[in-house]
């Protein structure tokens, strides 16, 4: 059952029925007098009732899809006589670990998997599982090497199977040539370690891809009301006109809940700049408008023309804290009505379970370093589950209204751009934070970090806009998505382009 | 006489057809298109009208009426007995991001217990260039083809087999060299550029391709990988070898390697490359022996003394496949049916390219369905 809860973490409302009990209920129960504003969000049938006052709790807007894995052990028959792993190697007691581990990865992730119960020995027992599988068709396989000659079954899995391929092949049963051709193939990725967490971290790319297919984006701009799914990522784009927002947010009381959070942002805040008490209840009305509108639009995630909401006055404070809070919460919230870079927030939400912040990339041209600066960056960098990052309360640095966090991001730590430049081709590259830095003396936006780029030798070659900061290397496991899922991943030049001159 | 009965039940359904309202493609918020009484999809490109031809065919009604697939995504249906054969296509608009695109299933039902041998064509405007797996209408991807698309078609030749953009004029040389150099064409999302060229089987010869980059002025951006049957392959960056608006050549001693009779050319984007859009400005095939100078290629000097001469992108440029009618030979078994699925550009969009987009007709079916789910029917 739902309550309003002062611990407002995504994690909150897990025993909730599904999201459209949850609000229902609240409205039922009268959280708020419902009728105040008499204002119902619903202009179609595509949407459901929300009424001003209703608690949307923001754990039942995160995809929570169904996710099914196919599991094996491939062998040969017993007993192993000569070739890798050996016969030394106790089939039974790394199948037995493995199991558990697996076992335990599923539980923590919220993932089924469907393991045979015995290893499979010959190329007839393939075609069967892949018989099997075909009945109820998992979201992937996942296959566990105990043999290095098992290997040419992986080609007949992959091709036959046509769904994600997950190699695991634990340090003695492949080569660099095995593990080269397996990676070759098109939707596996392939893991050669003993590192367990590798696998886990597989899972969670199933994960997020099933995220992704389960989730609505409400592209807020223009005056146009469609619905379309992206491709490759399945993502459902609801195109709602720019106007439903701030009409919205115009009926938005100023409820319990949105005073608690905005006492809540000022308690918390590092230091406060700016904002006044009054902007701190409105960009809490403007969170509170947006999570109603997911709710009622049936949406996990947003991306709004907010500069031009701004440029035309229609709202006293951009949404830049409000955003905040949702990426906090795992509910990816764009800027611009950027389509992929919200995509991009999104991946680091599915993926990694951490907020990061699509940013406008400035090059430091003095210490060759890259200035990465927006005012949404969400707080919980290390995690939803992990204590926020500390925060400064600002106002919007372009429109000087409203809210926005610089985020102070921990110097000596590494971190990862990320973009897809469209739903085939993503961006990856990685650096070291710096320094943060401040506005003034610096224009542009509050949240502003130095990063020193990996691998790049001049700045000013960094690929992309708006690519999406967050902490942690993960070019590995960002890479490894790509190559389940068909994307190309690609990265900065490390030479320089601007070592052989050449003129514009 | 009952048979006759049918015959005229059939024949009153579609003259009430004639005078009937067409039937809308829609999917929500999207512009509509519409299948018409003779079951021609309307788009804001043509009129795409299905045909079928073959022994024992016979002209026959169409009826046209809206239906569901799934029971859910609106559709327009047409109907056509034909002799031993029944015609049924099919159309609905996918919600693909981010206009959509019309799916066109052409069905046909072997109905007199005889295995049948027939033709599906598809009718669309005689501009319309072909490839491998896409139609284009300037550089606009029109159609998307079936898998068993074009396999029996004559091939001309000489022309490109790609799915490469023509932009013509999109080349700026700043220095005297030959007409080639103003066009090109582009393989959009990193699709290589790919010609082919018939010749005496396990013959040699001198080919030529031409460049010239008119949009970096930086090296190391639009690198390509350049590759001619039976030579050496060759890697080029334009702006680092020649410069901006600078047109140059490359020289590759080709033999028809694997003696089809066809000497195949391809283009695509080198590995590493930033920018992934490969460009050929031209082609000269010259006879083997002394490889012709690069610059007096250039400079358009021995063009007229070229074997094939091709102004990539230009006005005489070519596919390999005949254009007109898309033309399907089916051998469908007695009582059973065959289908063939189309993309069709709706207003203002494009089909996906099968070699860059993984649609696939079931993903696009469960697009539309995903999206119906939470809309109110039409």
């Amino acid at each position: 059952m739902c309550t309003h809860h002062s611990d407002h973490s995504p994690n909150a409302c897990q025993g909730c029925f599904s999201r459209r009990d949850c609000v229902k209920l609240l409205s039922l129960a009268g959280l708020g007098a419902a009728a105040a504003g008499g204002s119902l969000l619903r202009a179609a049938e595509a949407q459901e009732d929300v009424a001003p006052t209703d608690y949307v709790d923001p754990a039942t807007l995160r995809p929570q899809p169904e996710v099914r894995f196919g599991a094996a052990f491939l062998e040969l028959p017993r007993p192993y006589w000569l070739g890798w792993p050996g016969t030394t190697y106790d089939l039974d007691g790394h199948q037995k670990e493995y199991r558990g581990l697996l076992e335990q990865s599923a539980k923590r992730l919220g993932v089924k998997v469907a393991l045979e119960p015995k290893p499979i020995s010959d190329i007839e027992g393939v075609g069967k599982w892949l018989a099997g599988v075909g009945r109820q068709p998992p979201h992937a396989l996942l296959v566990m090497l105990q043999e290095i000659h098992t290997w040419p079954w992986i080609n007949q899995i992959a091709e036959e199977s046509g769904l994600p391929v997950v190699v695991f092949a634990p340090v003695g049963t492949a080569f660099t040539g095995h593990v080269g051709r397996g990676s070759r193939l098109p939707h596996t990725h392939v893991i050669s370690s003993l590192e367990w967490p590798a696998v886990e971290a597989a899972m969670q790319m199933v994960r997020a891809k099933r995220r992704f297919e389960e989730t609505r984006l409400l592209w807020i701009r223009k005056d146009e009301r469609n619905e379309t799914v992206m491709e490759r990522l399945g993502v459902k784009v609801r195109a709602i006109p720019r106007d439903t927002f701030n009409l919205e947010f115009d009926k938005q009381p100023v409820t319990s809940e949105v005073k608690d959070l905005a006492s809540d942002l000022r308690k918390k805040a590092h230091k406060i700049v700016e904002p006044t008490d009054q902007d701190t209840v409105n960009s809490m009305r403007a969170y509170a408008t947006a999570k109603r509108l997911l709710a009622a639009e049936k949406a996990n995630a947003l991306s709004m023309d907010c500069l031009g909401m701004v440029r035309a006055n229609l709202v006293p404070t951009p949404p830049c804290g409000a955003w905040t809070m949702l990426q906090d919460q795992g509910i990816t919230a764009g800027c611009e009505a950027d389509l992929f870079g919200a995509m991009s927030l999104m991946m680091t939400s599915y993926l990694l379970d951490r907020p990061g912040y699509m940013n406008d990339p400035v090059p430091e041209t003095y210490k060759n370093l890259l200035i990465a600066a927006h005012c949404t960056s969400g707080t919980r960098l290390e995690g939803f589950d992990k204590p926020p990052a500390p925060y400064v309360l600002r106002d919007h640095s372009e429109s000087s209204l409203g809210v926005a966090m610089q985020v102070l991001w921990p110097e000596g730590q590494p971190v990862t751009l990320v973009r897809f430049s469209n739903a085939n081709e993503m961006i990856i590259d990685t650096g070291k934070v710096v320094s943060n830095v401040q506005t003034p003396p610096a224009g542009g936006c509050r949240t502003s970090v130095e990063i020193q780029m990996d691998g790049i030798e001049d700045c000013r070659d960094v690929k992309g806009f708006h690519q999406v900061v967050v902490l942690g290397n993960h070019r590995r496991q960002l890479q490894g998505f790509c190559d389940l899922y068909g994307i190309t991943h690609v990265r900065s030049p490390g030479q320089s382009t601007f070592a052989a001159g050449g003129t514009v | 006489m009952k048979k006759t009965a049918s015959l005229l039940v059939l024949a009153l359904a579609a003259s009430a057809v004639a005078a009937a309202d067409p039937v809308e493609i829609c999917s929500p918020g999207l512009k509509p298109s519409q299948m018409d009484a003779e079951g021609r999809l309307v788009e804001d490109w043509a009129k795409v009208g299905v045909k079928l031809f073959g022994e024992g065919v016979a002209d026959g009604p169409i009826r046209v009426e809206a239906t569901k697939v799934d029971g859910r995504i609106p559709a327009a249906e047409a109907l056509s007995p034909r002799g031993p054969v029944t015609l049924r296509w099919t159309a609905y608009r996918a919600p693909i991001w981010p206009v959509g695109v019309d799916v066109l299933t052409v069905r046909v039902e072997e109905a007199a217990g005889q295995p049948a041998d027939v033709t599906v064509a598809l009718d669309v405007p005689a501009g319309v260039q072909l490839g491998p797996r896409t139609a284009r209408l300037g550089r606009r991807t029109v159609l998307t083809l079936p898998e068993e698309a074009l396999k029996e078609q004559p091939l001309r030749e000489w022309g490109y087999a790609d799915e490469a953009a023509t932009l013509a004029g999109w080349g700026k040389p700043d220095v005297k060299c030959d007409p080639a150099f103003r066009n090109i064409r582009a393989g959009m999302g990193g699709v290589p550029i790919v010609y082919r060229f018939s010749v005496t089987p396990k013959s040699a010869a001198n080919v030529v391709l031409g460049f010239c980059e008119s949009h970096w002025a930086e090296p190391a951006k639009r690198p390509l990988a350049c590759r001619v049957e039976g030579a050496t392959p060759q890697q080029v960056d334009p702006v680092a070898a020649w410069g901006r608006h600078k047109p140059g050549a490359l020289v590759f001693a080709a033999r028809d390697e694997n003696g089809d009779g066809r000497l195949e050319v391809a283009v695509g984007p080198a590995p590493g490359a930033s920018d992934r859009n490969p460009i050929l400005s031209a082609v000269w095939i010259f006879p083997p022996g002394d490889p012709p100078k690069p610059e007096k290629v250039v400079s358009g000097a021995l063009s007229a003394a070229a074997i094939r001469y091709v102004d990539v992108g230009g006005e005489n440029d070519q596919s390999i496949y005949p254009p007109g009618k898309l033309e399907y030979r089916l051998k469908i078994p007695a009582g059973e049916a065959r289908e063939l699925v189309f993309c069709v550009a709706c207003p203002g969009g494009s089909a996906p390219s099968p070699d860059s987009s993984p649609w696939t007709p079931e993903t696009l079916r469960q697009a539309a369905a995903e999206v119906w789910r939470d809309w109110p029917q039409p």
